[in-house]
């Protein structure tokens, strides 16, 4: 998930509206993790669930794509080390790993202000309290220039066990345990923000969904930062947002194409999965590859890699819509929106889920 | 930091930083060589590592520009500034004899387009072509040789910047794209020769730079990118693991960077 649009793009005035936020995981307002609503969205109309029913509502052959990457606690305690803020604390934000030696980061005033701080290339400051370690600000992401790039003397993995908590934005007013943003799948560690589609998946209804003939294949994307206050144009002179780790593995590369040959839909959950999917697709079907990935889903830029899409309900300025739009077209997404407002479903990442199904289309744009 | 005028051909040094009441560096020091570094890409890239923690060997053929452009880098690291032309052998061997032992990182920025306007071949002076081969060619492959005990020492990556036009036969463009096409070639060639050293052609795409408006004299160039556009997709490429991206080609303002694909089962 992330916030912002590429240059060439607008958010139509339509989706200007949004439901209330969930402000806390659904376990906390006594749900179990699958009992969270669904709107299911197709080329017919809109109809409304709840999560547990998807074995039904999908069919024998139907392939989901999970992102199997856990949420890191990124969000660290941070003090400059330089003359001009001397003393004053900030958040250190860890949005991507690049390497051991190099990350991109969102520093922050707070969880509910993002600044922007007044920084400049070569100024340092120490994340982390128990175990500090002194990171330099090496340069502003470009198009992006609350994202620095920052270089650590040391690795920040053990600043993030001792001192680390998972990312938080003003909508939350508690924090929640990293448990409460890991998705069932989680098995490699890397996001900065939950891929929260997952979230309501739980180990019943897996099985429930194999008794249906509905598997399930993995991939990893480790989402960034998704800070609602990121510019609407944020990303390079190339109109491209900042870049991901991804791998789709040969094994669920091949599930993939299998699955459509077949006749079955493929459906990402999450829009990480169609991220990635559609990265991996530049050859016209899905191959393995593994990389960073900045590639936007929108109108005009859609590869065909799925066929429909399990995800939440999000920002109207983000280019998460960008995507909805480019797969589902407007007529099913602006329907769908206005639904979900006028039912009362929950934003967020500890939201309400949707899924949409979409008549397949042939590749659009590059 | 601040670097001073220096003594002879080999400029100032700026010696490792810190506050002594700070706790050191928990990972090894790296090296790097950016030619051109003056300005445009080059004078990017050699901000973005020196901020990464870098000791830099920066040369390019003017020494006030060099020096200023070394001047601003951030960063605590050792900055060599060497001016000169990297055609010249005594230049190549006293580049050499700054790195010393072990160098981690090569990058051949430095590059000469040739006359401006950009002439059609039809019309070409073919010893301006000779002279875009020897900057662009042979000078990068002979200050490769001069590097290479050091970069075996490093296990150590080569970036040869190159161009869309080393592949797109786009007129006016022909001695300026040949020799890039050159130079690609031998840098794949060399990655597939070289033991320990790898080797990676990086195509940065159009950005704002002197040499852009030099091909287009005429054109207001305010719409291409600053050079930094290019500094999340070399993030990507020196934290990757140098078998990974050796011989390979990249796009740097690409929508992804991928590695080569695991074979399909």
């Amino acid at each position: 998930m992330i916030a912002g649009a590429a240059p060439g793009w607008r958010t139509p005035t339509v989706f200007h509206g949004a439901g209330p936020e969930a402000t806390r995981p659904p376990e906390a307002r006594g749900l179990p993790r699958d009992g969270v609503r669904l709107l299911v969205s197709g080329p017919s109309g809109h109809s409304h669930h709840i999560f547990r029913d998807l074995p039904r509502i999908l069919r024998p052959g139907d392939l989901l794509v999970v992102n199997d990457s856990a949420t890191l606690p990124a969000s660290l305690p941070a003090r400059p080390l330089d003359r001009r803020q001397a003393g004053e604390r900030f958040l250190l934000n860890l949005s991507t790993r690049f390497g051991e030696r190099l990350w991109l980061a969102e520093p922050r005033r707070s969880a509910a202000e993002p600044g922007p701080l007044a920084l400049r290339p070569g100024d340092r400051a120490t994340a982390g309290e128990r175990t500090p370690v002194t990171v330099t600000f090496v340069a502003p992401h470009p198009g992006t220039p609350r994202l620095w790039f920052v270089t650590p003397r040391a690795p920040l993995e053990p600043v993030m066990a001792a001192d680390g908590v998972p990312i938080r934005y003003g909508y939350l007013p508690e924090p929640q345990p990293l448990d409460a943003y890991q998705t069932l799948f989680a098995r490699a560690p890397g996001s900065a923000e939950m891929p929260s589609a997952g979230r309501p998946f739980t180990r019943s209804l897996v099985a429930g969904l194999g008794a249906a003939g509905v598997d399930v294949a993995t991939l990893t994307l480790h989402t960034g930062v998704s800070s609602l206050e990121l510019p609407a144009d944020a990303g390079g002179g190339s109109g491209s947002l900042y870049a991901e780790p991804f791998t789709v593995p040969a094994a669920t590369a091949a599930a993939v194409r299998r699955a459509r040959r077949a006749g079955g839909r493929v459906i990402a959950v999450g829009t990480t999965v169609v991220r990635a999917l559609e990265t991996a697709a530049a050859s016209g079907e899905v191959r393995s590859a593994t990389g960073f990935s900045r590639r936007f889903v929108r109108p005009g830029a859609v590869r065909g890699a799925v066929d429909g899409l399990i995800t939440g309900f999000h920002e109207p300025s983000s280019s998460h819509l960008a995507l909805l739009l480019g797969l589902a077209g407007q007529r099913m997404v602006r329907g769908a929106y206005a639904e979900a407002v006028r039912r009362g479903y929950l934003w967020h990442e500890f939201g309400d889920s949707h899924l949409l199904l979409w008549e397949r289309r042939a590749r659009i744009g590059p | 930091m601040t670097a001073a005028p220096g003594q002879g051909e080999a400029g100032p040094v700026r010696g490792h930083g810190g506050d002594g009441g700070e706790a050191a560096s928990g990972f090894p020091t790296r090296k790097a060589v950016v030619t051109g570094a003056s300005r445009g890409l080059g004078s990017t890239l050699a901000g973005f590592l020196a901020g990464v923690g870098y000791d830099l060997v920066v040369t390019a053929r003017g020494r006030a520009a060099l020096e200023a452009a070394a001047a601003t880098l951030p960063g605590e690291g050792d900055v060599r500034t060497l001016a000169g032309d990297v055609t010249d052998p005594a230049h190549r061997k006293a580049l050499a004899e700054a790195v010393g032992d072990s160098l981690d990182l090569l990058v051949l920025n430095a590059s000469a387009l040739g006359p401006s306007p950009l002439p059609r071949l039809a019309e070409v002076d073919v010893d301006a072509l000779r002279q875009v081969l020897e900057v662009n060619v042979v000078a990068q492959l002979a200050l490769t040789q001069a590097l290479l005990p050091a970069l075996t020492r490093g296990r150590g990556l080569v970036v040869a910047v190159t161009s869309d036009a080393a592949v797109g036969g786009y007129p006016g463009w022909g001695p300026y794209g040949a020799s890039k096409a050159a130079l690609e070639l031998l840098a794949r060639t060399f990655a597939g020769e070289a033991d320990g050293v790898a080797v990676a052609v990086v195509d940065p795409g159009d950005m704002r730079t002197a040499m852009q408006q030099r091909a287009f004299p005429d054109q207001d160039i305010g719409d291409r990118p600053a050079p930094d556009v290019t500094l999340p997709f070399f993030a990507w490429l020196l934290e990757q693991p140098r078998a990974a991206v050796d011989g390979g080609r990249f796009l740097a303002q690409a929508d992804a960077w991928t590695l080569p694909a695991e074979p399909a089962p």
